[in-house]
């Protein structure tokens, strides 16, 4: 009975994981941009959502109606005014790569500084949704739930969207090959500005959503980026569906391992399945190549 | 004579005639006290290092400052106190440069503590070679009963692991004797390093006093998901449940339980419990929960010291800040007593006068606070100290916590 609620948790736990990595799978898979200053979205989701329970008494996530606008346009800035001039400038995609992941690591600092110096370093927590939901015997928190069905609701979303709308199929032409695309009439710069708005977008409403059940503060960002940077490889860049799929994968291994070995080694299994992914399948579980 | 040698001459005789006074004055009466300090600004500790650490460090020096600054008896001249602040990005290698840097080359006056275990172990050694006292006034660790007499320059202020939880099995050990409990208790901790020494030194108490521990397990630190170990911990029925954690895990765990209605009489989580955002999310739930540390509520001027903390800061301070304010009352009052800057005089004040601060009473003994707060408790929505029991300001225990509520 336990081991079912143990197993029912990782799924949630999974979704969560898929939920925080579906943005940068935009924002890395499409538009081709490792941003390392993607949790910092996170964060001000987080704080977003802390801000409107706690300072204005409404629901947490009615935050989303400020943030996810702020986010998309903020993001968008980001590409337009920062990151496309690097793209300008460099000879190729290695020399792109490097100053991409110089630029963003320097963001994350300015984000989280401004976050430090206005909203100060001390830890931040709410309740909402605290509550079980029966399900086959199980205890689920409520929560958590919901993110876990943000996630699959988003995954989807996206999976049908690039599936069968013109922009979509557009941003999967520019996920294989950027340059092709553009010969035949994409506009890369402009499509792939809105994948990463959208991918901005998307992370604040997953900060929003898991500030719910975590406790947090203005430095939790980076930790964020890196669990969804994992997600997205162990996926597959670019590919939506792949993204839910590792997701549920590692939240599963990681509380029925945690639970059938030992609760300590949760990280080791979660790191070791995501090693064992990168030599079995280094492009991703999920990926066609 | 051009015009560039009449500047340098004219530069010369301004400095002959002032020169000599500056040294004169400066061998009279220092005119500020000069403190300096590296600390987590940014990275993994900055949360920590800023609520419970620097925020107390620029409060002092406001306070001090606002009534004059510090006395020096000796030239009969209060001086105001310069902070000089470094960030040490969290890492322990730009820590100890920075306090080099700030002994060799700034030559401040005094030094003050970053903040972890860890940090504050690293540089303990560095201050102690300089000769710089320092109360390091964030760190646990089990090591510290053999290094704390080797660095006489290096103080504690925090309760260490053996008596932070050995009055967690009395508390049990007691209640069992009155036939209140059964003696069961289960535990998990974090396997980070004061987690788990907290967990070793109270399985170590628990088998003195003869407790069953029916469920012991440790979890990495940035879990997800406690709801597997608290089912497994609420399946063997314990009277109490001890979890030697971290904030994001104290947070976690309590709501948790309270999901899966896992709710024993005695209940204790050890970092960020006191905090104001734990009262802030759990609310009127909070009253019962045991934690790591405490406070005097009625201490002398700590009314103010709230009062003070809110003004700056607009947040309530925690028991931790708490410990981290008395110990600058400390420094203030081992240099008032010695009355001027001698950190080898001061160094000896600290290590044998009692202080009187707003975390309590203040002794080192062996460079270790002779007689922290080990345990404490909300009660009716505040922090009390109430172990160790003979302390001044310890309040009773509170029993049974009363059940989760939604």
């Amino acid at each position: 009975m336990i081991l079912l609620e143990v197993f029912l948790n990782g799924l949630i736990l999974g979704g969560m994981y898929a939920l925080i990595a579906l943005g940068l799978n935009l924002q890395y898979g499409v538009a081709r941009m490792l941003n390392l200053s993607y949790g910092e979205f996170f964060m001000a989701g987080a704080f977003g959502a802390y801000f409107a329970i706690t300072v204005y008494k409404i629901n947490p996530m009615l935050s989303m109606f400020l943030s996810v606008p702020g986010a998309f346009a903020l993001n968008w800035v980001v590409y337009r005014y920062l990151l496309v001039p690097l793209m300008r400038r460099a000879s190729n995609q290695d020399i792109l790569d490097a100053d991409v992941v110089l630029v963003t690591f320097g963001l994350l600092f300015v984000f989280q500084g401004l976050a430090l110096v206005n909203w100060g370093g001390e830890y931040r927590a709410y309740t909402h949704l605290a509550v079980p939901v029966k399900f086959l015997g199980a205890d689920l928190p409520l929560n958590r739930l919901m993110a876990f069905l943000a996630a699959c609701v988003l995954a989807c979303g996206l999976f049908f969207f690039m599936r069968s709308t013109r922009a979509g199929a557009a941003m999967r032409a520019i996920a294989i090959d950027p340059i092709a695309a553009g010969l035949v009439g994409v506009n890369v710069v402009q499509l792939s500005a809105v994948a990463f708005a959208i991918g901005g977008a998307m992370v604040v409403v997953s900060g929003a959503l898991v500030s719910t059940f975590i406790s947090f503060d203005a430095s939790i960002g980076v930790v964020y980026t890196l669990k969804a940077l994992i997600v997205v490889i162990m996926g597959g860049v670019g590919r939506m569906m792949g993204a839910l799929g590792a997701g549920l994968l590692l939240g599963v291994f990681e509380s029925v391992g945690g639970y059938l070995v030992d609760p300590g080694l949760t990280l080791a299994i979660n790191y070791g399945l995501f090693v064992l992914v990168l030599l079995i399948r280094p492009t991703g579980l999920f990926s066609r190549g | 004579m051009d015009r560039r040698t009449f500047v340098k001459g004219s530069a010369a005789v301004v400095g002959a005639t002032t020169l000599p006074q500056r040294v004169y004055a400066q061998a009279a009466a220092p005119d500020k006290l000069r403190v300096g300090y590296a600390i987590a600004l940014s990275g993994p500790f900055a949360p920590g290092a800023q609520s419970t650490s620097w925020s107390q460090y620029k409060l002092w020096q406001k306070t001090v400052n606002d009534a004059g600054g510090i006395m020096l008896k000796k030239y009969n001249k209060k001086v105001p106190i310069e902070l000089i602040d470094y960030d040490d990005k969290s890492q322990p290698d730009e820590l100890v440069r920075l306090v080099e840097r700030l002994i060799l080359n700034d030559k401040v006056d005094l030094v003050l503590g970053p903040w972890g275990t860890h940090m504050n172990l690293a540089v303990a050694p560095v201050v102690n070679k300089h000769e710089y006292p320092v109360i390091f006034t964030t760190a646990a660790a089990a090591g510290l009963y053999d290094l704390a007499p080797k660095w006489p320059y290096a103080f504690w202020s925090l309760v260490q692991p053996n008596e932070a939880t050995a009055p967690l099995a009395e508390i049990v050990a007691d209640l069992k004797k009155d036939g209140k409990v059964k003696g069961r208790v289960a535990t998990i901790f974090s396997q980070l390093q004061l987690g788990v020494e907290l967990h070793t030194a109270f399985l170590a108490a628990c088998k003195k006093h003869n407790l069953e521990v029916t469920y012991s397990k440790g979890y990495p630190a940035g879990v997800s998901d406690l709801q597997p170990l608290l089912r497994e911990a609420m399946a063997t029925d314990p009277d109490g449940f001890f979890a030697f954690s971290y904030p994001p895990d104290t947070f976690m765990v309590t709501e948790q339980a309270k999901i899966v209605g896992f709710s024993p009489s005695i209940w204790y989580t050890a970092i960020g419990t006191p905090f104001p955002g734990f009262k802030g999310k759990f609310g009127d739930n909070v009253n019962g929960v045991l934690l790591y540390g405490g406070v005097d509520a009625g201490a002398p001027g700590i009314k103010e010291y709230y009062a003070a903390h809110k003004a700056m800061f607009n947040r309530d301070s925690e028991a931790g800040a708490v410990g981290v304010y008395g110990c600058l009352q400390v420094v203030q009052q081992a240099i008032e007593s010695v009355g001027e800057i001698d950190r080898k005089k001061i160094r000896d004040a600290m290590a044998s006068n009692s202080f009187k601060t707003v975390w309590g009473d203040i002794k080192f003994k062996d460079q270790r606070n002779e007689n922290p707060w080990a345990v404490g408790q909300w009660q009716n929505g505040e922090v009390v100290g109430i172990y160790p029991k003979g302390k001044s300001g310890a309040r009773p225990f509170v029993f049974p916590k009363p059940k989760w509520t939604a």
